[in-house]
């Protein structure tokens, strides 16, 4: 009887762990995605950037705020873009950072969960014997 | 299940393992893995699909910049709201409005415009070429999955044992059950044909008889003194010699063929070469002599032999090599296994590189079992010296019926031969 519980706990922590695992796989893919996200970004941003490096002093630029054309300065502009970019790398760094710590966190669960299950099999391997 | 059972044994021996393929990646296993690979494929397709699109456009774009500014003005329609136009006229044709990216546009001339357009043309190209280089790399990886899968299908089984260095002169000493053949075995080892060397074919029946016969040590003490005098003719042949070294590479390279055609190690195959060149050497140390083949051939086609038996036979004769070179052994088994049975069954997986006698056996029982599943002829003449080599073993393998069909197939000649060759 006593083995019957002990196998029940088990279980019912297996399934916690494996709550745990699932949550955090979904963390991972959303970190994925918003990494995605970012890294486009950042290619566009380059790709602005590059352009207005090219455009001579005179040209008038403009930004796109909500429905109207807003006329901005060029070196405005170009200061804007490159704090962007640095923004968009500094928060890659950090997901990225955050995905680490999220794999890791995953093997260990992992481990855990292999290792119940072990105890389980064997526990049920005893109680088949007896 | 006979791979399995092998390796067991080769487990409970602790000398080595033999892992069917099936169990290290399951072929279903390995099948999702490649449709997972190809859905891969079918998502890049589709992105590099989008990003064509998007070269095309910037091309008809590029295409009607440059033109506008031609005209002072364009009539045209203009679309007023979802299902209307009216007539209207295009001015200012030389002056656009580009959207860099980010919502940051900037005032620009048709030339301008152009310039901005071809270089983001650039940007589209590179991404291209990056995307189909991934797709070739995926293409790649699904092939991988699905040679796996089907080689596990196939059932392959990989052997995997230790080196371990053995004394060739304590070992033979301490069993006599064990000839060393060298001059004979190295031949068999690289595969001679039955015409070339038909006295290997000969001496392994002698063997096979003597053995089955439970002969005591001395009676194979007397066949390894003959053999040594059988030696000392051979190095005085010379001729002979270059023709056999001819047959003998170009048979090397065939199994060299062979074997890269599965998936063998690269060590595996850098062992190969270097057996052969290693064999190369005892070859000329230890030459062949000329009237001995002539003498056995015409006895041998007496008998009828036909190549496929002669070259088990060589088999036999490779698990024997292993009292003098282990390693080279353990190497070349699989090779001159190859060309007697249908390739990729016989083949069935890489021996590391490896050869403390018993594991060897125990590898050789395992290939031989497997292959004796293909019915060909001679495949009891090739059990009969697995039982003999895996006389530790619970061979449960009709030895008697092996036995005996040896015997009846080699009746009486050997030892005629071993008599009338005795003074």
């Amino acid at each position: 009887m006593g083995s019957s519980t002990a196998i029940r706990e088990l279980q019912r922590d297996l399934e916690n762990k494996a709550n745990d695992l699932s949550k955090l796989q979904k963390d991972i893919a959303k970190n994925h995605q918003v990494r995605k996200k970012y890294t486009i970004q950042l290619g566009e941003n380059e790709l602005v950037l590059k352009e207005l490096d090219l455009l001579n002093e005179g040209a008038n630029v403009y930004k796109l705020i909500g429905p109207v054309l807003v006329k901005q300065d060029l070196a405005e502009a170009n200061a804007n873009v490159r704090k962007r970019i640095e923004y968009i790398s500094a928060e890659l760094k950090r997901l990225d950072g955050n995905l680490q710590d999220l794999e890791e966190k995953q093997n260990s669960k992992k481990d855990a969960i292999f290792k119940l299950q072990q105890r389980i099999q064997s526990f049920q391997a005893g109680k088949a014997k007896a | 299940m006979e791979e399995a059972a092998a390796a067991a044994r080769a487990a409970a021996a602790g000398k080595g393992t033999v892992t069917p393929f099936a169990s290290l990646f399951p072929s279903n296993e390995a099948q999702k893995a490649a449709k997972r690979v190809e859905e891969k494929i079918g998502e890049k397709e589709k992105e590099l699909d989008c990003i064509n699109e998007f070269v095309t456009e910037n091309a008809n774009l590029i295409n009607l910049v440059s033109k506008l500014p031609d005209e002072l003005n364009h009539e045209i329609m203009v679309p007023f709201g979802k299902a209307a136009f009216f007539p209207g006229r295009l001015i200012h044709t030389n002056e656009f409005m580009v959207l860099l990216g980010e919502g940051y546009y900037a005032e620009r001339t048709a030339k301008q415009t152009v310039e901005i357009l071809t270089r983001r043309g650039k940007v589209l190209d590179s991404q291209v070429e990056s995307l189909k280089a991934n797709m070739r790399d995926l293409k790649a990886e699904a092939s991988f999955f699905d040679v796996t899968a089907s080689e596990a299908a196939e059932g392959l089984v990989e052997i995997r044992e230790d080196f371990v260095e053995e004394n060739p002169s304590k070992k033979s000493s301490k069993s006599g059950k064990f000839l060393p053949l060298h001059p004979l075995s190295q031949l068999a080892l690289l595969g001679f044909s039955p015409q070339s060397s038909p006295f290997n074919f000969q001496a392994i029946n002698d063997k096979n008889d003597n053995k089955n016969d439970a002969v005591e040590d001395d009676e194979y003490a007397r066949i390894m003194s003959r053999l040594d005098e059988l030696e000392k003719e051979e190095l005085e042949a010379e001729d002979e010699e270059v023709d056999a070294e001819d047959d003998d590479e170009s048979n090397v390279q065939q199994h060299d063929a062979a074997e890269s055609n599965d998936e063998s190690d690269t060590g595996e195959q850098t062992d190969a070469t270097e057996s052969d060149s290693e064999s190369h050497e005892n070859m000329q140390m230890e030459a062949k002599s000329n009237q001995l083949p002539h003498q056995i051939h015409s006895e041998t086609t007496k008998s009828g032999v036909d190549s496929s038996k002669a070259f088990t036979g060589s088999i036999v004769e490779s698990a024997d090599i292993i009292q003098t070179n282990s390693r080279q052994q353990a190497v070349t088994s699989p090779q001159a296994s190859k060309p007697a049975f249908d390739s990729s069954k016989a083949t069935t997986g890489s021996i590391m590189e490896g050869g403390d006698p018993i594991p060897t056996n125990l590898q050789q029982s395992v290939t031989s079992s497997q292959a004796s599943k293909p019915a060909f002829d001679s495949s009891k003449a090739f059990t009969g010296s697995i039982v003999e080599r895996t006389y530790n073993l619970p061979t449960s393998r009709g030895q008697p019926t092996v036995s005996s069909q040896v015997s009846n197939s080699q009746p009486s000649k050997p030892v005629s031969r071993f008599k009338m060759r005795r003074p």
